[in-house]
């Protein structure tokens, strides 16, 4: 019976310490304290989105993880609010108002869809949160709480259709998902035809639920362009690679949305990709040093995570503006978000992965975009990727066109071409 | 035939008369509780969820009324499917049609009164919509099986439409559609006019909700326990009989079906407000069978199930983090379908029974085990 | 001329798709009036051990697809027998319990749709889990058809070939094996087959396992054309409901028609007005088709005949 009792004792013992210890770990979750800061990173690791949005969550870990193992920022550590928000835009909604209500985050990135900004802009708004979106998208969000580092559509059209307009013909013909990415996209098309003595002599929009290509692929056959502008996006529309490839179709292709993001070039048998140019600011391949050498971007991605199957576009995304917010707060001094996005709007640049040696990017202070280094990368028939242009473009659209300023004026609002160019309309 | 108070235990004989009439008006054997202790755990839940907020704070109560919205859509197919026997996949193109049209009424008249009856256009639109719908299935003979088919085929087709309104052509007014990227920057809800209205967020949202949400439930458990809802049980269970007895079935459907398009079309009302926002992804097949789900694992001829069940499997999903959520939801669904297939309340509510007439004072015969079976 | 050709090769390449995505949903649904929601992940089943078999393990692709196929009929019998008859769960509540706990999901539309979509979250997400988000592709093999500044793919051609083909074998199956007898008894009238001497149960589990087996051999089949996602289940679905349901209760010729109406309306659609246009034709081809004859093209001729033989 002795030992019934010590048993017991012990049992008592050890579970009131457990409970001690479970208690004592529940004081965490709140705001920062004096010597951490709270990011919040939504990416989607299931659902529709898992496959672009796990390398933005392993980049985003990654960054932290250096600027931690650095020091920190000013000192802090980061810490990290990072759910899985499951492709579902009603998780980030919600998941956005804990963000911001109960964790106190000092910034957020969220979302890979402009459907999900879109879903929280709202509340982002609302709250005034200091919000990165890093997708490439679009273009044309002119918001005071919104920093959008990722390339614009202008940005990367205007990247690989000028090229391919030299190096295979003025007749475009232009396929695109049917929806406002794949729409506004077609809109940059016409623009930059215009802007390059080009042509568009068809277009198609496709429902993002279709998988079969068919008439698509007679239909471009039929209409004999010298090239085809591709703004395909999602699962479904991955088959159109393998579809016309084994139709025989080898027209050129430029895109703004394959390869880089999804890693067809490494999924799909060879030739698939063969002859496609993606205009893009960053994907694995791009040769620059601090990207490909020892030690550079991709070893140490890789080394944190060897698993990884890619890393991908947005990736680089999120690891440079986690950086660029780093050296925001420095310059601020502090994490409080009116003060932070003062310094962001002062101009910021960072040596991204993206730009070459001795290069920088440059965040615009005004309209709250990035001037990327854009790349034209083109795969061949064994599907190995080789750069064939580079150049930094600048964000023109809102600067130039539509006259967004943050700096002086607030906003909260989303341009289209539409509404100012006739090409487009 | 079963008199306006069987169900009544013979415990609540000594109500007084008053108390006994009003009651008798929600209770039948069309639905699940019909004995004082029912009423008193019903009050018991209704204080606990006005109580809520004020034990979780404003961000926990915005979350939770997020559920209380979708407890209407589940309420209207259980009204539809499980009073009516029609299987709708389509309540949520009701939800949606009404979540949008609130949207762009809204967004072009800001104004509360504007936003008033941009609820009021929006609640309609929904019903219009069922009204049309159901018209054309049920006057057109399609069976059962293929209402639900047709209601399915519908979702699909607005999603596919919806997702493509990107452009500047698809502007109603002041109000973008946004195509796939959907409607942003929808207001509050808001009631009254000018000076004397009020806009709801957060808490007063919750407490609206709420209040709405148990009008709403007594005032289906009053119509189906009335006589209407005892013709609408007939349609259900064998509709040549009912209609050899001289009933216009196809009324009756019609009707039902409306009034599941207005519920939907509320829930919907209410989800653009929450969220301030609207989006095709409601017309996807994925949330377009969740309605199914709910009612289907709470019981579906049974309003508190269909309330239960939503809240207690959207709290559940949402809470659930992680790369197994899916797959516990997905084990819940299968072990509850296969383990309890009329549904979670109605086995509550007989183990309860059954345990309460081991021993206890005799009850008169439950009509409601013949009827809602 | 050449746009003929055309849309020759386009309604070929619908006809196939929507035969194919339909053949297993078709017999489980209609011999067994279960809506299997989870079809589209038995269709991923199938297409997934394909390319295993055939990337990871070296098969050659023929191989490979059969191993898709019976892989797929496994877990379709496995899936019976555990979820749909209940089975196996109450043969354990029986020894443990002394009661059954489960009651079969035949001909319970509304329950049977919950189950299976139940299975489908935990299969899609399961894949997720022990797959990750892709899997590498399979090429598609056999080159193209080319014809005056047009081509096509051959294979997804011959895919129409292979359309026709299942649907003989299953009308083969149906009509002259024994299994195909018994089956037919079955849904004609259960109680009176099994008064006869039916073994009704092992009817049902070897016609789930068919259906699914056909489900795989479509994953199989399109799985060197497709991306090779968890969700790549779901672009089936659509088809494979609607051609269903218009094709009505007749298997096989439900199946034909349907795939030949449906397939002919968005080809003919997509090739003039685009792929927009195609679909929502399809979707509402569908709803027409229902709203004027409920019980399908099938059901609508069996009606006629009738009338014809009381007017006779």
């Amino acid at each position: 019976m002795t030992d019934g009792l010590t048993n017991r004792r012990g049992f008592l013992a050890s579970s009131a310490a457990l409970a001690g210890t479970a208690l004592a770990g529940c004081s965490g979750g709140s705001a920062s304290g004096d010597d951490t800061l709270t990011l919040g990173v939504l990416e989607d690791r299931s659902g529709n989105f898992a496959l672009v949005g796990d390398p933005k969550h392993k980049a985003s870990m990654l960054a932290i993880e250096e600027i931690n193992n650095d020091g920190g920022i000013d000192g802090k550590q980061i810490e990290v609010f990072d759910p899985d928000p499951q492709s579902d835009n009603q998780r980030y909604q919600e998941l956005t108002r804990r963000a911001i209500n109960q964790k106190n985050v000092d910034a957020l990135w969220a979302g890979y869809s402009s459907a999900t900004r879109e879903a929280i802009r709202p509340i982002i708004d609302r709250e005034d949160q200091l919000y990165f979106y890093t997708t490439q998208y679009e273009g044309g969000v002119c918001d005071k709480n919104v920093f959008a580092v990722g390339p614009t559509a202008r940005q990367q059209l205007g990247s690989v259709l000028p090229y391919l307009v030299e190096e295979y013909g003025p007749k475009i013909y232009t396929i695109a998902a049917d929806y406002n990415f794949g729409q506004l996209s077609a809109d940059w098309v016409k623009v930059l035809a215009d802007e390059n003595d080009a042509e568009v002599i068809g277009e198609e929009f496709i429902p993002l639920s279709n998988s079969q290509f068919g008439s698509t692929i007679n239909r471009i056959q039929s209409a004999e362009p010298d090239f085809v502008m591709s703004m395909l996006v999602g699962a479904n529309h991955t088959s159109f690679y393998e579809q016309k490839a084994s139709a025989g179709l080898d027209v050129p292709i430029g895109t703004s949305t394959a390869m880089a993001q999804g890693y067809e070039h490494r999924r799909l048998d060879p030739p698939a990709m063969a002859n496609i140019y993606a205009g893009v600011n960053y994907m694995e391949e791009i040769p620059t040093n601090r990207n490909t050498s020892d030690g550079g971007f991709v070893d140490r991605y890789y080394e944190k995570f060897p698993d990884a199957p890619y890393l991908n576009e947005e990736a680089e995304n999120n690891y440079f503006s986690i950086y660029m917010y780093k050296k925001a707060v420095e310059q601020a001094g502090t994490t409080e978000q009116p003060e932070v996005r003062e310094a962001l709007e002062s101009g910021i640049t960072y040596e991204a992965p993206e730009a070459p040696d001795g290069e920088s990017i440059k965040l615009d202070g005004a309209t709250h975009h990035v001037d990327h280094h854009m790349w034209v990368m083109r795969a061949d028939d064994q599907h190995n990727v080789e750069a064939v242009d580079d150049r930094v473009i600048p964000e023109t659209f809102l600067s130039e066109t539509v006259g967004c300023d943050l700096t002086q004026e607030d906003e909260e609002t989303q341009y289209t071409p539409q509404d100012f160019y006739e090409e487009a309309g | 035939m079963a008199t306006e108070t069987s169900g009544a235990g013979p415990a609540d004989a000594g109500d007084s008369g008053a108390l006994a009439g009003l009651r008798s008006r929600f209770e039948g054997p069309n639905t699940v509780g019909n004995s004082r202790g029912f009423w008193v755990g019903f009050l018991v839940a209704v204080l606990a969820l006005a109580a809520y907020p004020f034990v979780v704070g404003s961000y926990q109560a915005s979350r939770f009324s997020l559920f209380l919205v979708y407890a209407f859509l589940g309420l209207s197919l259980s009204v539809v499917w499980g009073y009516a026997g029609v299987l709708s996949f389509g309540q949520v193109v009701f939800f949606g049609v009404a979540g949008y049209t609130f949207g762009v009424v809204s967004v072009n008249f800001a104004t509360p009164a504007g936003i008033t009856g941009a609820f009021l256009v929006g609640v309609f639109g929904g019903a219009l919509m069922a009204f049309v719908l159901g018209y054309f299935m049920i006057y057109g003979g399609v069976r059962n099986v293929y209402v639900t088919i047709i209601t399915l085929v519908s979702t699909l087709v607005l999603h596919t439409f919806m997702a493509q309104t990107a452009g500047d052509e698809w502007t109603i007014g002041e109000a973008a559609l946004g195509g796939f990227n959907g409607m942003p920057t929808i207001p509050n809800l808001a009631f009254g006019v000018g000076g004397a209205s009020i806009t709801f967020s957060s808490m007063t949202f919750y407490y609206l909700v709420l209040g709405l949400l148990v009008a709403t439930y007594l005032g289906l458990r009053a119509l189906v326990n009335s006589d209407y809802g005892r013709v609408m049980v007939a349609v259900r269970e064998d509709e040549d009989r009912t209609r050899m007895f001289g009933y216009d079935v196809e009324r009756v459907k019609l009707a039902v079906f409306t009034l599941g398009g207005a519920l939907a079309g509320l829930s919907g009302v209410l989800y653009a407000a929450w969220g301030n926002y609207m989006s095709p992804g409601v017309f996807e097949l994925t949330f377009a069978s969740l309605p199914v789900i709910w009612v289907s694992v709470g019981g579906r001829k049974t309003l508190l199930g269909a309330v239960t069940a939503t809240v207690g499997i959207e709290f559940l999903r949402n809470s659930l983090g992680g790369e197994l959520a899916f797959v516990i939801v997905g084990v819940l669904l299968l072990v509850f379908i296969l383990g309890l297939p009329g549904g979670i309340v109605p086995w509550v509510h007989r183990t309860y029974v059954e345990m309460r007439s081991d021993g206890a004072t005799p009850e008169p015969p439950e009509a409601s085990a013949e009827v809602s079976d | 001329m050449v746009n003929g050709l055309n849309l020759l090769f386009q309604f070929l390449d619908s006809f196939a798709f929507i035969v194919l995505a339909a053949a297993g949903l078709a017999i489980i649904f209609g011999i067994m009036g279960v809506i299997n929601l989870a079809h589209g992940e038995f269709i991923m089943v199938g297409a997934y051990a394909t390319t295993l078999a055939n990337i990871r393990a070296g098969l050659p692709l023929p191989a490979a697809m059969l191993v898709g196929v019976l892989v797929t009929a496994g877990f379709g019998l496995v899936v019976e027998r555990v979820v749909i008859s209940g089975t196996v769960p109450n043969a354990l509540s029986q020894r443990f319990l002394g009661r059954k706990v489960i009651e079969p999901l035949y001909d319970r539309l509304a329950d049977s749709m919950v189950a299976t979509w139940g299975l489908s979250l935990i299969m899609v997400q399961g894949v997720r889990i022990t797959l990750g988000n892709s899997l590498d592709q399979i090429g598609t093999p056999l080159g193209n058809i080319a014809y005056s500044g047009f081509s096509y793919s051959t294979y997804r051609v011959m895919l129409a070939a292979v359309a026709l083909g299942v649907l003989a074998l299953t009308y083969y199956v149906f009509t002259r094996t024994e299994y195909g007898m018994r089956a037919r008894a079955t849904i004609q009238d259960e109680d009176t087959a099994r008064a006869l001497g039916v073994d009704t149960e092992r009817t049902y589990m070897t016609t789930f396992a068919i259906g699914s087996g056909l489900a795989g051999l479509t994953g199989a089949l399109y799985a060197p054309t497709i991306t090779m996602v968890p969700g790549l289940g779901s672009s089936f679905l659509v088809e494979a409901f609607v051609a269903v349901v218009v094709g009505g209760p007749s298997v096989v010729l439900g199946t034909t028609l349907a795939g030949g109406l449906l397939g002919a309306i968005n080809a003919t659609v997509s090739n003039v007005l685009g792929t927009f246009f195609g679909r929502i034709a399809l979707l509402v081809t569908a709803i027409v088709m229902i709203r004027f004859l409920p019980d399908g093209i099938t059901g609508f001729v069996e009606t006629l005949r009738e009338r014809r033989q009381e007017g006779a």
